[in-house]
């Protein structure tokens, strides 16, 4: 086993909880399951990793680097939730871009990136929800590869999206134009959303969570058994209650939906404020920037509204989050210098 | 529009220290009873940078702006002479150790002792009223170490007093030395030792000091003003709603268009040097105004957690950093002040 592989191993050890590292390496198979089950993994993690050293030693006698990079992935692959993902947008398919299959992906893939980028080490491993994983260490003329930052990149074949994860602004030139030719698309593109969860960004852009729609009827109210205090104020609260529930939902989603962290406005619009005629007056844009976080932002900006804690309607703004499935946007004035009031985003 | 500080109930000054936790013994007399009436200043005077390094040692210096401090008011002091540093020092650090072998400090590393420096900073103090500043130092010494090694600082803190309410000081009896400001940096169970030795040797009494949305307001204020002399480099302030999950709103803001905002909020007799608490809440209305007119949000809804700019940092719960000591007056004039309003007199 040489210097790097065993490096992997050990960071790959180091990282997974002892209560998983169990069913990730029985998963990965260089091990028999028979001596996993002799491990004991409450050990140290120290101790652990030279005994899943020495059993690998024992069992295959050349551990490459590939079988271990290949032990990271399962792990990822069932973990994705550790750092920022990225969603880009590939655009302008060629004809036969449905015609892309698994294995021909694979070879362009791996061909076009080696033509652009002499040293670098590629991985990719279909995932059973038909997502492409690919991993991607990148090195240059003079490095080997880095094996300890990799690239990941999770794309669903036939669909124009992308995820990336750790991916650094020096190679993203690369990646994209790697993507595009093997997809046959014409060019990609940053979405503008970004999250800690995976799964939460794809089913946020695919639009698989439970979205309300305008209606012309309200709900019906439920029926009270209580008799109110007094039934036309009464009434008049549920009523503007249930609307200012039924705008929240329309503009973020109702019951479980996808988990996003973020969402940032680079304000780049004249001055707006109330009762100041000096910055009211100025040309220039009054810049400032404007970041929403919270555990899970779609349910506190719901909250937020149906609590009035918001004015209504929701303004477009907050609602572009969902509706243009973005959450980093610039916001200009419409044409820039007239004194028009109403702000654009900018593509 | 009515500030809402004018609102607040004046406090008293009257013999309450009520502190029964202390044996019969205790020095405590009673204060003479002539303040009656501590106000929140609506007027302040503007930040003006002054180079510190004349009146005060540098070295000093980058000591009280290196850290993030964690704020406490501390009643006065009885019976503390700045002559006796070197007493206390030994006194401290025998205090330690005994505490240590009761087992309520936990230890940190391998240390056998702690050793405690007390120092005071001479030149902070702005006025004659003022005591000067007392600064503390406590540093390990590690059990195998060799004799060239340096001691590691685990814990630092200091007691200050700038620019303090006259009526105040003048109120207090002879033989009180008045610190209300305690800032420090370290574990949490060194800082709880620290003050119950404070507490038994000169009978006084701590307790957290947190920053209500107002200082934070004027804090704000107070440093963009500070821009055209003192690059801010940006504004930042951070609310949070409370939201389920909550809502965390962080509003930064070019230096350059807050500090225009701020200066054409300024009103044209206040220029002479003060600042007006009409001056910073029209300010903090402006910048929430303009966020409102994008989001629909009532920022007002949520509290006003956190402050920042490149000159420092302050936030609700307490915790202040000062990152350019040219404003450290003005800075420490505010949390004195403060200190001196949460101390239950």
């Amino acid at each position: 086993m040489d210097e790097t592989t065993r490096t992997v191993l050990q960071r790959v050890v180091r990282k997974v909880p002892a209560t998983r590292l169990r069913e990730v390496l029985r998963t990965w198979g260089r091990v028999p399951a028979r001596q996993l089950d002799l491990l004991d993994f409450s050990t140290s993690k120290f101790v652990l990793f030279e005994d899943v050293r020495s059993l690998c030693e024992v069992n295959s006698n050349r551990l490459t680097l590939k079988h271990v990079c290949e032990l990271e992935m399962i792990y990822f692959i069932g973990n994705p939730a550790q750092g920022v993902w990225r969603a880009c947008h590939l655009t302008e398919p060629d004809d036969d871009v449905m015609t892309v299959e698994l294995r021909q992906f694979k070879e362009q893939f791996k061909a076009r990136l080696t033509e652009l980028i002499s040293n670098v080490s590629v991985k990719i491993k279909k995932h059973d929800d038909e997502a492409v994983w690919i991993r991607i260490a990148w090195g240059d003329h003079f490095h080997r590869p880095n094996q300890l930052k990799p690239t990941y990149v999770v794309h669903h074949l036939q669909t124009p999206y992308v995820f990336v994860y750790n991916l650094s602004t020096k190679h993203k030139p690369l990646l994209y134009q790697a993507l595009v030719l093997a997809t046959r698309h014409g060019s990609m593109k940053d979405s503008h959303l970004s999250g800690k969860s995976l799964t939460s960004i794809r089913d946020f852009l695919m639009r698989s969570y439970q979205q309300a729609f305008p209606t012309k009827y309200a709900r019906p109210l439920q029926e009270k058994n209580t008799a109110p205090t007094n039934p036309n104020i009464e009434k008049e609260h549920a009523e503007q209650e249930e609307k200012r529930l039924q705008l929240a939902c329309e503009a973020f989603g109702e019951g479980n939906v996808p988990r996003l962290e973020t969402a940032t406005y680079k304000l780049e619009t004249r001055y707006r404020g109330s009762g100041n005629e000096t910055l009211n007056n100025r040309e220039e844009p009054f810049r400032a920037l404007i970041k929403f976080s919270s555990a899970n932002l779609l349910v506190s900006l719901n909250h937020c509204v149906s609590a009035g804690m918001a004015e209504t309607p929701v303004t477009p703004l907050l609602s572009s989050i969902t509706q243009k499935g973005k959450n980093y946007f610039v916001i200009t004035d419409k044409g820039s210098g007239n004194s028009s009031q109403s702000m654009v985003q900018k593509k | 529009m009515e500030s809402p500080v004018t609102r607040l109930p004046t406090r008293r000054r009257t013999k309450s220290y009520g502190r029964s936790c202390f044996e019969a013994s205790s020095r405590f007399a009673y204060t003479s009873g002539q303040l009656t009436i501590l106000r929140i200043p609506t007027t302040r005077e503007a930040p003006r940078a002054r180079n510190i390094a004349e009146r005060v040692d540098p070295e000093q210096v980058t000591l009280l702006i290196k850290n993030e401090w964690k704020l406490s008011y501390v009643t006065p002091l009885y019976r503390f002479r700045h002559t006796h540093l070197k007493k206390y020092s030994k006194h401290l650090s025998a205090f330690i150790a005994a505490e240590k072998q009761q087992g309520t400090a936990v230890e940190v590393g391998l240390e056998t002792g702690y050793r405690v420096t007390f120092s005071t900073v001479l030149g902070i103090a702005e006025t004659d009223e003022d005591a000067e500043t007392v600064f503390i130092q406590i540093q390990s010494k590690p059990m195998f170490a060799a004799t060239g090694d340096a001691l590691k600082v685990v814990w630092s803190g200091w007691l200050t007093c700038v620019n303090g309410s006259p009526e105040y000081l003048h109120s207090l009896l002879p033989d009180f030395v008045s610190l209300p400001l305690f800032c420090s940096s370290g574990p949490e169970n060194i800082t709880v030792v620290v003050k119950s030795w404070f507490e038994k040797m000169f009978d006084c009494r701590f307790g957290s000091l947190g920053l209500d949305s107002t200082s934070l307001q004027w804090l704000c204020a107070l440093w963009t003003g500070c821009h055209p002399d003192n690059n801010i480099r940006y504004l930042r302030l951070l609310w949070t709603l409370p939201t389920q999950p909550p809502l965390d709103v962080s509003y930064t803001v070019n230096p350059q268009d807050a500090w225009e905002l701020w200066n054409s909020v300024r009103q044209e007799d206040s220029v002479d040097g003060t600042v007006g608490i009409d001056e910073v809440k029209h300010f903090m209305a402006g910048l929430e105004s303009h966020f409102f007119r994008h989001f629909k949000i009532y920022l007002s809804s949520g509290t006003l957690r956190k402050v920042s700019t490149a000159l420092g940092s302050a936030q609700q719960d307490g915790k202040v950093k000062i990152l350019c000591s040219d404003y450290l007056a003005t800075v420490l004039t505010l949390l004195t002040e403060c200190a001196i309003l949460k101390m239950p007199i």
